[in-house]
């Protein structure tokens, strides 16, 4: 056959009926790659920042040497090493003035990822480093200067080893949240070690070897490496780094799936949509080709050959576009993302091809198939229905399609499951809904002026097509009411997470006699702070009367271990009871309240007995509740609670957490010299580091935010578009009939917005009820109803589809009757 | 040679069945022309979409030139229609997005013949749209997109010619103009024109006449 389909495409280009297939084509692999490149490329940026906060791509820690060969086979693979030695050691200056410090030696190379700084006065300016300490240097917390006595240019001793003090250590990538029993920071090199002998067999130390590189050498390194690890030997991820950056990537991500699903089913809508019109306005073509000899074959060939062809131009089209709005968003807010983007690699792109092929063959082909079995006698007979009995076959399909591409889009089936049983519930119940409501109108419509008349007359009688239609677009409204929904509310959990005033310096070993001078002082500063809680250093020895044994090994995890208890007569602040009851407040019993995850390490519930060591005294309690608590409130947390008075005998120190701007800190020197004894810890940093992160991330959901919005626009405009060509036929007649355009336009527009407003009722329904379960069982968040979605749901579906209606059949008034009735 | 033995067509109304055609028996010679006449609803079209193999009958039988037309299903009678059978209708029926030439290729593309741009513009010529050949149906009047039409149905050389209302659409001189033009091309070509119509001075113009009466044939 000698008529291609290159020339009946070209052919039906010209004709412009292509347009709206191809346009949802272009959009949704536009829209799908670029999301997923977007996403893809973000996530690999955010991790590149996260991996500040290890100060490497991946590290191994270990109490005792780690293997040099490990090194080797590291440089050999390409990859930057550094290693780092922590460890506390008595700091002295001159005779009299010693301090018990937390010594850090680092390596050349320290840090492979994210920034050192440094000061030259305490508490002053920071400043970016380029390297760590040399040899024979030292830099020093900027609290050590008061408590030595020292100053920049001055010495201090460090085991058998005199150090020249040259700087102000401020802040490191990796400094972490394990400050608990930590010294002030002392930074040395690494080379200086042998020199102090204070490093021995059996001290209390941390080796690390740090590694940075390309992804591919680090994850293949990562690869060769787990096997090595010996017991004690560790290898740190980012999540367990750090658990709130871990929490908010896993968030966003969750997020960004979500987006990235939704906008692969807005896609497939619009696309099956746009064919389904297209189908619909080309069955009279059929008839006339088959008329004039063309088989059923013929015509699946020709529009089989045309779509493939479609679908590869689409494609490319649509890739390009992906890759454009991707380009367009890192460059438009390159500020809001400081961070360097990776690359995308082929995957966005390739899930793009695949769901254009998808949404062809599952949403657009079956509609054109149906054009094969076109009957030609509509070449006489114009009135002939339309075949579209397998209608409901083609939508299983194209679910079942869905499913499967959400389900390798999101690689999460919970998610994928979550978004159908969504969409499943607003069609089943929106369906029935429509059918009931929009007879309903009818009924009333009865009664009311001429418009109204035509207009509730009009839905009424495309009944189920209108019911489908407000069906569709409830989904739409839905989906994108579900990410305003989850946004808003992931993006206000960050922020109450860590809001402007939460405590970014923590105060430990305040002894009982200073507790009222400092919280005077604190006071007269107007510092905001939180409670003051005991802490009194406390070993478990056993559990149920059964010895625990005594090890440092941190691998093992049912050991004797030493850690900080309080006492508290109320449940503390951000705790929640999840298992057991809370004592009376004047309880003298001896109880004790466990942190839930310190429990299940030592396999411990409530009813058990357990048996410390205070001091020099054995004490037995018995476990009356366990806790949940919030690691990321910046607030102090204690694994272990005991009732004020079964403590109150015991010696204590007490801690607390506070608030100070960046120019205020000048404070904490007049501070640390008036009470010298005090650890003070800048947590200042730390914070605003995940504040930063979290900015980031929020930035990303908003821009992913107006792309779905705009996918979810095509779906409604093809949604309108589907019935504009029955509507556009009855007013044009009208107009012929003599019919103002007020009344013509006015019952358009109140078709439109009666859909919309059913629409916007469903979806509202519909999105809070998929809010509720996604934040309930996916993105482990607390629900909570949203009043404002009611209104806007409801009224922006009216005005937005009566809007678009009114708009797209706005030519019936603009041109003669003849021309529309000539053109459809 | 088409041949139609007691051919009969019923369709589903409102829970019983409406007889349109009452067993019609009939045969026309080939290079005849013919004018089937009846007032609106008389069962016309239908005659003419089950002689062209359009639609299917409810009983009897329509032979051309030996081929059981019944005996086929829809993409047999699709194949027999490209090789036999021309069109006119009464609306035209060109495919809007395709060009007048574009319009007339068509049947012969999908016969897979070669050459048909220059066979496409003989018959536009033929028709005196030698210079439209570029123009899309809107950019054409009735007239002309009739005569377009004519192009297209002649251009594929079929043996027999169905022509429903061919003027139904056009005014009294237009109309006249296309007649004249599918008698002249009838002689040239050779074929036999089964023509549908109401108006009897354009019947007259055939050589034997079909008077339809609800669903069956009476006396001429």
């Amino acid at each position: 056959m000698s008529m291609t389909a290159t020339r009946m495409l070209a052919r039906d280009w010209r004709g412009g009926e292509l347009g709206v297939l191809v346009m949802a084509l272009v959009l949704a692999v536009g829209v799908v790659s670029g999301i997923s490149a977007f996403t893809s490329r973000l996530q690999s940026a955010l991790v590149q920042e996260s991996h500040r906060f290890l100060a490497a791509d991946t590290v191994v820690s270990s109490g005792r040497p780690l293997p040099e060969e490990w090194l080797q086979q590291a440089e050999e693979d390409g990859l930057q090493q550094a290693v780092t030695l922590s460890f506390p050691s008595m700091v002295y200056a001159g005779e009299d003035n010693m301090y018990l410090a937390s010594i850090k030696a680092v390596s050349d190379a320290y840090p492979l990822r994210g920034e050192l700084t440094f000061g030259m006065q305490p508490f002053g300016e920071v400043v970016p480093a380029m390297t760590g300490p040399r040899r024979d240097e030292v830099w020093l917390d900027s609290r050590l200067f008061s408590l030595l006595d020292v100053a920049v240019g001055e010495q201090v001793t460090i085991g058998e080893k005199e150090f020249l003090i040259v700087a102000v250590a401020r802040t490191e990538p990796d400094q972490g949240s394990s400050f608990y029993g930590f010294g002030p920071r002392v930074l040395m090199h690494y080379d200086d070690i042998p020199a102090t002998g204070v490093v021995q067999p059996g001290s209390r130390v941390e080796y690390r070897q740090l590694y940075a590189g390309s992804e591919a050498a680090v994850q293949a390194f990562s690869q060769w490496l787990q096997p090595q690890l010996q017991d004690g030997q560790k290898a740190v991820n980012i999540d367990e780094g750090q658990p709130s950056i871990g929490n908010a990537l896993d968030r966003a991500e969750s997020f960004l799936l979500l987006a990235g699903s939704l906008a692969v089913v807005l896609a497939g809508v619009a696309v099956a949509l746009a064919a389904r019109r297209f189908s619909e306005r080309h069955h009279d073509y059929v008839a006339i080709i088959k008329s004039l000899g063309a088989t059923s074959a013929t015509v699946d060939r020709l529009y089989g050959s045309s779509l493939l062809l479609l679908g590869l131009i689409a494609t490319v089209m649509g890739c390009a576009l992906g890759f454009a709005i991707q380009a367009i968003f890192f460059e438009l807010f390159a500020e809001q993302l400081p961070v360097q983007p990776g690359s995308s690699g082929i995957r966005p792109y390739a899930i793009g091809a695949v769901t254009s092929l998808t949404c062809l063959f599952c949403f657009a082909w079956p509609p054109l198939r149906r054009l094969g079995q076109a009957s030609p006698l509509r070449v006489l007979r114009r009135d002939l229905p339309l075949e579209g009995s397998r209608a409901i076959n083609d939508y299983a399909l194209g679910l079942l399609a869905l499913a499967l591409l959400m389900w390798w889009y999101s690689q999460d089936w919970r998610l994928t499951l979550a978004v159908l049983a969504g969409l499943a519930v607003t069609a089943g119940l929106g369906l029935g809904l429509a059918l009931t409501l929009l007879k309903g109108g009818r009924f009333v419509g009865m009664s009311a002026g001429s418009i109204w008349r035509l207009a509730l007359a009009g839905l009424q009688r495309r009944g189920m097509a209108n019911a489908l239609q407000v069906v569709i677009f409830s989904m739409a409204i839905m989906m994108l009411l579900v990410l305003v929904l989850v946004r808003t509310s992931l993006i206000d959990e960050w922020q109450t997470q860590l809001p402007a005033d939460s405590p970014n310096h923590f105060m430990l070993n305040i002894g009982p006699e200073d507790v009222p001078a400092i919280e005077q002082l604190l006071g007269e500063e107007g510092v905001p702070r939180e409670a003051f809680y005991p802490m009194i250093r406390g070993r478990i020895m056993s559990v149920n009367s059964e010895e625990l044994v005594s090890t440092e090994d941190i691998e093992e995890q049912r050991r004797q271990r030493e850690t900080n208890l309080t006492w508290s007569a109320g449940l503390p602040q951000d705790n929640t009871l999840i298992a057991g009851q809370w004592w009376p407040a004047d309880s003298d019993q001896a109880l004790v309240s466990l942190e839930e995850s310190f429990a299940e390490r030592l396999g411990i519930k409530v009813g058990d007995s357990v048996g410390f060591l205070v001091g020099s005294q054995p004490l037995e309690a018995e476990v009356t509740s366990i806790r949940a608590l919030d690691w990321q409130s910046m607030r102090p947390n204690f694994y272990l609670v005991f009732p004020p008075k079964l403590l109150a005998s015991y010696p204590s120190t007490f801690m607390t957490s506070f608030h100070l701007e960046t120019e205020d800190k000048a404070f904490l020197n007049r501070f640390i010299r008036l009470f010298p004894t005090v650890t003070v810890i800048e947590m200042d940093v730390v914070i605003e580091q995940v504040r930063s992160i979290i900015s980031q991330v929020s930035a990303a959901i908003n821009l992913v935010l107006v792309v779905i919005l705009a996918a979810g626009a095509l779906v409604l405009i093809a949604g309108v578009q589907a019935s504009v060509d029955a509507r556009m036929h009855e007013s044009a007649l009208l107009r012929a009939l003599g019919a103002p355009r007020r009344l013509i336009l006015g019952s358009l527009l109140i078709e439109f917005a009666t859909l919309g407003l059913f629409a916007g009722f469903l979806a509202t329904v519909a999105a809070e009820l998929s809010v509720y379960i996604l934040q309930t069982y996916i993105m482990d968040m607390r629900y909570a109803p949203t009043l404002w979605i009611w209104p806007v749901g409801i009224l922006s579906g009216a005005l937005i589809i009566g809007s678009l209606g009114v708009f797209s059949c706005r030519k019936v008034v603009s041109v003669s009757p003849v021309t529309v009735l000539r053109e459809l | 040679m088409i041949k139609c033995e007691n051919l009969q067509k019923r369709v589903p109304m409102a829970g019983t069945e409406l007889e349109i055609l009452k067993g019609i028996t009939l045969e026309i010679k080939s290079g005849e022309s013919v004018a089937i006449i009846g007032a609106s609803g008389s069962g016309k079209s239908t005659l003419l979409a089950l002689l062209a193999g359009l639609d299917e009958a409810s009983g009897g039988s329509v032979t051309i030139n030996g081929t059981d037309l019944g005996a086929l299903d829809e993409d047999g009678r699709a194949r027999f229609r490209g090789q036999h059978i021309g069109f006119v209708f009464q609306s035209f029926q060109l495919l809007p997005s395709l060009t007048a030439l574009e319009n007339v290729m068509l049947p012969l593309e999908l016969q897979g013949q070669s050459n048909v741009e220059k066979q496409a513009e003989h018959y536009l010529q033929r028709v005196e749209l030698g210079a439209r050949t570029g123009h899309y149906p809107l950019q054409l009047s009735g007239g002309e997109q009739q005569r377009v039409a004519l192009a297209r149905a002649f251009a594929s050389r079929p043996a027999i010619l169905f022509a429903d209302e061919p003027t139904g659409n056009l005014d009294t001189r237009t109309g006249e103009h296309i007649i004249d033009l599918v008698f002249e091309l009838n002689r040239e070509e050779g074929t036999t024109l089964v023509l549908v119509t109401h108006d009897a001075a354009l019947a007259g113009r055939c050589g034997r006449r079909f008077r339809l009466d609800c669903g069956a044939l009476v006396k001429e």
